[in-house]
């Protein structure tokens, strides 16, 4: 749902900045008779849409909050219960096809770590934070009306979550080939879940990106409409945050 | 207290109407039998007052205004206005702050209230294990009193592992061939606080024996603490209190408190196997039961087989069903809803629910009903029985067909290929295992 | 007051046609008034379909609790199965709380929150359509489970793991609850962010937060709640929906699950939700005891702070649903001492509505008498709330009767009198007409006497010892005399809900045959300034931008004081309401997109439950949708759209400019 929602808010302004458009050319800066989406003034001084989005964040700080907690219960539970060798959380883990070594290294050091490749996940993080400055240029550019460069940051912006993906894919192929399946575990089912929502998250923002990248082609994406790139930047810059702490609980801390 | 209740809601209702009603109420939570059950009425009894005071204000103060400031359509003048007040800052923080200093008050001996009803009983006192499942109770005894229990691998549990903070808990529970293992009635010693160390084999359950003690979850894959004490001996009336599926109305349970000779009495004879019958229909009996029964029922008669399969390995969906090994020294069956006795000098009604047996004559139940002399003499319960064991999914709502995922079913399947005379057989036995 | 000079009107003088003042009920009257319906965006007309909607779910919901009441009416009634009953329970539970309640206060929410800021219309009004057929679809698509895939979810509203698992719960009825509240989900998700941007943006020139009125605040705070619970909830159902349907672990025992996980989940969602279904109320109950006592709100920053106090501490009680789960004596301690405190603001609430009274000059007709009921009924519910906030007291009163009597004194005698009270004092803004005084008194004391009958005794049984949630009992327990009084109770109450939808009816023929007569823009001498607009409100709402200069801005601009300092009446409302002109004013156009996007939904839904080839068609739908939704021009009425209502929009020229302007600008390619 929540996807759908992040997909759908960026897209609005398209029509409410039209507007905007139509009415400031039409009457100079007389836009109070004009009733539309936008309202005619604005209480708080901000954009209704920014406001929106940061609502909408501010939703979605809680629904990562409960993913990461879910999470973290999950591999509580599995740890205590393979740790205590319980014998159905064994035939879980060799069921969908877990090495015995490993199975035996997560029981020896009471914890999940053996399963990451933490340099590979902190290259692919590395690469999603970068993505946040590319974003930032991209709206600087807009903004100044730089369409060349607006272009470039988008593109480089949407590559650049699409790499990240990318990662997320090939690290999800390889510990499902390492055994952990989304139904054999509790760990499973937690990790995939949580990665798997963050996952879901960024590819909403790479085709906002793209849609964005679309507009610009089209040249309708002047620097009167820098805030929606803001606003597409704000999720994204969003989405990089829980990244951070996702990368850091799930992967960083023991 | 059925003082505080008459305070509260003589208010309410007319108090006359509701004592007339409060006889006979086997789960009344306003007559505790036992301190913990006492605590929590004693907590009670200031704060009910309170409530009806501030229900008399409140509800009488806005009728009272209302009537006192109506006016009616045909006074009304729009030029008329009352005193148009806006606030009285003092008198507002003054109902803000006296409600908080009130509640403050009341939550000091709340608090105290939670942790007491959290103390354990000494070291060496009786524990009992209490499985809930779909839908009756199970409950094991620590025979020795060494505070162990046993898991699936064999290995000792104590009661101490079981209330730890990090305990690495088993999830199996099986059979300790030592251990006394009943179901639904949960026979304690009067006048002594025993523990109760709590889980559940497939959804949550609550027990809740309301004369003594509140309620507690018990939880699949958690272990609860609780505790229960019974001030005399007598019986008291339970019922399960989370929902937990088709029957959940029908899990009932209770708990029958013994005088200190009687319960030793009762220990005994629960940690003996059964006695082999001499009487042929009930051996007859014997061998069909092992033929239909025995994959999910057990009998430890001394010589009859385990039902292996279970003790090693409960399965969180039941397949596991109540032990029968003392089956007819139980007042009731099939989660609680039938008696497994009728009649008896006070008691009239074949009602599993009320509270009218005679703790004394708990232990001679089956002597009694042996030889019944007169039709108010307690008997065995066969009508009842026989019913149930030819098709108990039509006495009481239960799933016993095998769930495509899982090749479990819940509840105890119909057996229509028994014949009328197969049946009384299977009767006859277990009127025999007391 | 107002002067039109100030107007700024568009040149091309752009109207809705010359059927204005038009009201929101003109339009059914058109030969297209159904599509009208479905494709409108008028905050108004959402409003008035949330409120339909909530009655329509009211009736199944309400039948569920007669037939429930039938089956206990006496000792081992065998009218209902075991498997019948809790199947029963659970949709009355759910219906009740997801599809009656909450989309109840979202009606008035709808309705007149932007009329009582003084806004032309939501901040996103196509969300707003959206919000509403999302919520509608997912109660239909719970609804459908009476009928399709193995019967109605049976797991209680609750729906605790781990008896919501495959292995328990092997139907699909608990998939439907899950699923369908999912997407009801998204309703009150986007909802509460168009709502809060509403409040917090759009208010009328000089209406700064601490004008505002009650009912806005409590709408503010409600929505903040939704926000912020409903993605907790979502959580959870995500978790049940992958444990069900892919075979994940996150309530599975066996592997080492804890089921407490849902619990708290739940309860941190619900215990919010328990207040987002009560505040609306609390706001209705403040705009009409003081309008009926004819003087101002006693302590409106009390009340105000009261309220934002509620939904603060509101966060920090969810653990008193679980006193008995086996959290622990630390948690139970902490969370039993917060839920204390909370009676503290709720009181203060109860106080100061008294303190309105105090002195006034009540004018008791049904909207106040169902003000007064809410004051009172809440009352009780609190006061037994007060009794299981303490916690030992709770282990023998929870999931007794004694729970189900404290939530209905709550969500019966507090929130839906709450919204009574509200329908008949709004009504007339939204229709035209007054209901029916006579029978609304009726109403109101077969209302009151039934839900006493059918509640109070509950209290008895409670604390005797009944247990929730169970199809039966036993003779030998004593609980027949108080069930068969709730029985006959709820017949009552039922009884009094019928008058109510009879007076809708009757009034409204009533008023046709009299000729429509206009009720003016203010029948009740109203304090707000939803009351200076005409009646039924225009679909404009108002003519100018309202200035706002007090609290009550309205009533101040009726009643001054005079040379001695004596307020006098110095205009009745009639004379200073805004006439509905449109002139000038251009609304925003419907749109086919938010109910096709909405409709989409439960076909994902089904698609997850059934088979996942209809994914197919329901994904495409979506994505049509939203791609529809993008590239909708935003004043043309939408190209597929031939009913001809409001077509005098589509000849805007404004949205045509704004499309038209935009290669003209384009400088870089």
């Amino acid at each position: 749902m929540t996807d759908t929602a992040a997909r759908e808010m960026p897209l609005e302004p398209e029509n409410e900045l039209q507007d905007d458009v139509a009415v400031v050319d039409d009457h100079g800066s007389d836009i109070a008779g004009h009733d539309d989406h936008e309202g005619h003034h604005s209480s708080l001084g901000l954009s209704n849409m920014k406001l929106a989005m940061w609502l909408f964040l501010g939703s979605e700080c809680l629904l990562f909050g409960a993913l990461i907690s879910t999470y973290l219960l999950s591999k509580a539970r599995f740890l205590t219960e393979l740790v205590a060798l319980n014998p159905r959380v064994l035939d879980g883990l060799r069921d969908g096809g877990m090495p015995e070594e490993l199975i035996q290294e997560f029981i020896a050091e009471g914890s999940v770590e053996p399963i990451f490749d933490i340099p590979f996940t902190s290259g692919s993080s590395f690469i999603l934070l970068m993505s946040s400055l590319t974003m930032v240029f991209a709206h600087k550019a807009v903004s100044e009306g730089n369409y060349r460069n607006s272009r470039v940051w988008l593109a480089a912006t949407a590559l650049l979550g699409s790499t990240f993906m990318a990662g997320q894919v090939y690290e999800f192929t390889i510990f499902f080939r390492e055994g952990l399946t989304y139904g054999g575990s509790l760990f499973g089912s937690g990790f995939f879940t949580l990665t798997g929502f963050h996952g879901a998250h960024v590819t909403g923002g790479i085709i906002m990106l793209l849609s964005l990248l679309v507009l610009s082609f089209r040249g309708k994406l002047q620097s009167n409409r820098a805030e929606t790139v803001e606003l597409v930047g704000l999720y994204w810059h969003f989405v990089d945050i829980v990244w951070v702490l996702i990368f850091t609980i799930v992967y960083l801390i023991p | 207290m059925r003082r505080g209740v008459r305070r509260f809601w003589v208010v309410v209702l007319s108090g006359a109407l509701l004592a007339a009603c409060a006889e006979d109420k086997p789960l009344n939570t306003f007559e505790p039998r036992g301190p913990k059950a006492r605590d929590i009425d004693s907590l009670m009894v200031w704060i009910w007052p309170i409530m009806g005071i501030v229900f008399v204000l409140v509800i009488g103060g806005a009728i009272a205004i209302a009537l006192r400031n109506r006016v009616r359509p045909e006074d009304y003048d729009a030029e008329d206005l009352p005193a148009q007040t806006h606030g009285n800052t003092p008198l507002e923080l003054a109902w803000t702050i006296a409600p908080a200093v009130l509640l403050a008050a009341i939550s000091f001996p709340m608090v105290q209230g939670i942790w007491s009803l959290e103390e354990e009983n000494a070291e060496g006192d009786l524990d009992v294990m209490v499985i809930g499942q779909q839908w009756w109770w199970e409950y094991r005894y620590d025979v020795d009193g060494d505070g162990f229990f046993t898991d699936a691998n064999g290995d000792g549990v104590s009661n101490q592992d079981l209330t730890g903070d990090d305990a690495e808990l088993p999830l199996d529970i099986s059979l300790d061939p030592d251990d006394i293992v009943t179901a639904n009635e949960l026979v304690i010693p009067a006048g002594e606080q025993v523990d109760l160390i709590m889980t559940s084999r497939d959804v949550i359950h609550s027990f809740w024996i309301p004369r003594l003690n509140g309620k507690r979850d018990t939880v699949p894959g958690r272990w609860h603490t609780w505790s229960v004490e019974a001030d005399e001996p007598g019986k008291f009336t339970g019922w399960c209190t989370e929902f937990c599926g088709l029957s959940h109305s029908r899990m009932r349970m209770s708990a029958i408190a013994l005088s200190a000779e009687d319960f030793d009495e009762w220990f005994e004879n629960q940690a003996s196997p059964a006695e082999i019958p001499t009487d042929p229909d009930a051996l007859a009996g014997r061998e069909l039961f092992q033929n239909n029964c025995q994959q999910c029922h057990v009998i430890n008669d001394g010589d009859l087989a385990y039902a292996d399969d279970f003790r090693t390995n409960v399965p969180l969906v039941s397949l596991a069903a109540p032990d029968l090994t003392h089956f007819a020294s139980r007042t009731s069956f099939a989660g609680g809803v039938y008696s497994t006795y009728a009649g008896g000098p006070e008691d009239d009604s074949t009602d599993a629910n009320d509270d009218g047996l005679d703790p004394d004559v708990y232990l001679q139940l089956a002597e009694l009903s042996a030889a019944p002399d007169s039709p108010d003499d307690y008997r065995f319960n066969a009508a009842e029985l026989k019913r149930w064991v030819s098709n108990a999914p039509s006495r009481k709502d239960m799933a016993p067909d095998a769930n495509p995922e899982t090749g479990l079913g819940r509840g105890m399947p119909a057996f229509e290929s028994l014949t009328d005379e197969q049946l009384d057989q299977i009767v006859a036995y277990l009127a025999t295992l007391d | 007051m107002t002067t039109y000079d100030d107007q700024l009107a568009l040149p091309s003088g752009l109207s809705d046609g010359p059927r204005q003042p038009l009201g929101i009920f003109a339009r059914p009257r058109n030969a297209n008034g159904f599509v009208d319906w479905l494709t409108t965006v008028d905050h108004k007309k959402i409003g008035i379909m949330y409120g339909a909607a909530s009655l329509f779910f009211l009736i199944i919901g309400g039948v569920a609790a007669l037939l429930i009441r039938i089956q206990l009416a006496t000792p081992n009634n065998t009218f209902l199965s075991g498997d019948a009953y809790n199947r029963i329970f659970t949709m009355h539970g759910t219906v009740m709380v997801f599809l009656v309640v909450m989309p109840m206060g979202a009606a008035f929410a709808n309705f007149l929150m932007p009329l009582q800021v003084g806004a032309r219309d939501v901040a996103f009004p196509r969300i707003n359509a959206f919000s509403f057929w999302v919520f509608f679809a997912g109660g239909l698509m719970l609804n459908t489970s009476w009928f399709i895939g193995g019967g109605a979810p049976n797991g209680g509203w609750f729906n605790y793991a781990p008896n919501n698992g495959v292995a328990f719960s092997p139907a699909a009825g608990i998939d439907f609850w899950n699923i369908g509240l999912l997407i009801t989900g998204i309703g009150s998700l986007t909802g509460s962010i168009n709502l809060i941007t509403t409040v917090l943006n759009m208010r009328a020139p000089g209406m700064t937060l601490m004008k505002m009125p009650i009912f806005v605040w409590m709408t503010l705070v409600t929505q903040f709640l939704l926000l912020f619970a409903i993605p907790v909830l979502t959580v959870a159902q995500v978790l049940l929906a992958a444990d069900r349907l892919f075979g994940a672990n996150f309530f599975n025992v066996e592997l080492g699950a804890d089921p407490l996980l849902w619990q708290h989940l739940f309860w941190i969602f619900g215990h919010p939700e328990v207040y987002l279904m009560i505040l609306p109320a609390f706001g209705i109950v403040s705009e009409v005891i003081p309008t009926f006592a004819r003087k101002p709100i006693f302590g409106y920053p009390f009340m105000v702070f009261s309220g934002v106090a509620i939904g603060f501490m509101g966060w920090g009680v969810w653990a008193h649903h679980m006193f008995v789960s086996g959290i622990g004596p630390l948690s139970v301690t902490a969370f039993s001492v917060a839920t204390m405190f909370i009676a503290v603001p709720t009181g203060v609430k109860i106080l100061n509505w008294l303190a309105t009274m105090w002195g006034g000059k009540l004018i008791l007709n049904t909207a106040m008498l169902f003000s007064i009921g809410l004051v009172t009924q809440f009352t009780i519910g609190g006061l037994s709330g007060v009794s299981h906030a303490i916690a030992p007291s709770d282990t023998q009163q929870t999931d007794t009767y004694y729970i189900v009597a404290h939530f209905h004194y709550v969500l019966f005698g507090g929130a839906l009198f709450g919204f009574v009270a509200g329908f008949y004092f709004w009504w007339p803004k939204a229709f035209g007409y007054r209901l029916g005084e006579r029978l609304g008194k009726w109403n109101f004391w077969t209302m009151v006497l039934g839900f006493n009958l059918t509640f109070g005794p509950m209290h008895i049984l409670g604390l005797q010892g009944m247990p929730r949630r169970m199809q039966t009992y036993d003779p030998a327990m004593g609980f027949g005399l108080w069930n068969m009084v709730a029985s006959w109770g709820s017949f009552i109450l039922a009884l009094g809900i019928l008058m109510l939808l009879v007076n809708v009816v009757q009034s409204h023929l009533a008023w046709r045959r009299a000729g429509r007569p206009n009720v003016g823009a203010d029948p009740w001498d109203g304090r707000t300034i939803e009351w200076s607009i005409q009646s039924p409100a225009p679909s404009h709402n108002f003519d100018v931008d309202p200035a706002v200069t007090s609290l009550d801005d309205f009533w101040h601009r009726k009643y001054q004081p005079d040379e001695t300092g004596k307020l006098r009446r110095i205009h009745t409302g009639d004379e200073i309401a805004q006439p509905g002109d449109p002139t000038g004013v251009h609304l925003p156009a419907p749109s086919y997109w938010p109910i096709v996007l909405a409709m989409s939904m439960p076909i994902v839904g089904y698609a997850l439950i059934f088979n996942l080839w209809l994914m197919i068609p329901g994904v495409l739908l979506m994505t049509l949708s939203l791609w529809g939704w993008a590239l909708e021009p935003a004043d043309d009425l939408d190209p597929h759209d031939d009913d001809g209502a409001g077509q005098g929009d589509s000849a805007s020229p404004d949205g045509g400019d704004g499309a038209t302007a935009e290669p003209e600008l384009e400088t870089v390619s």
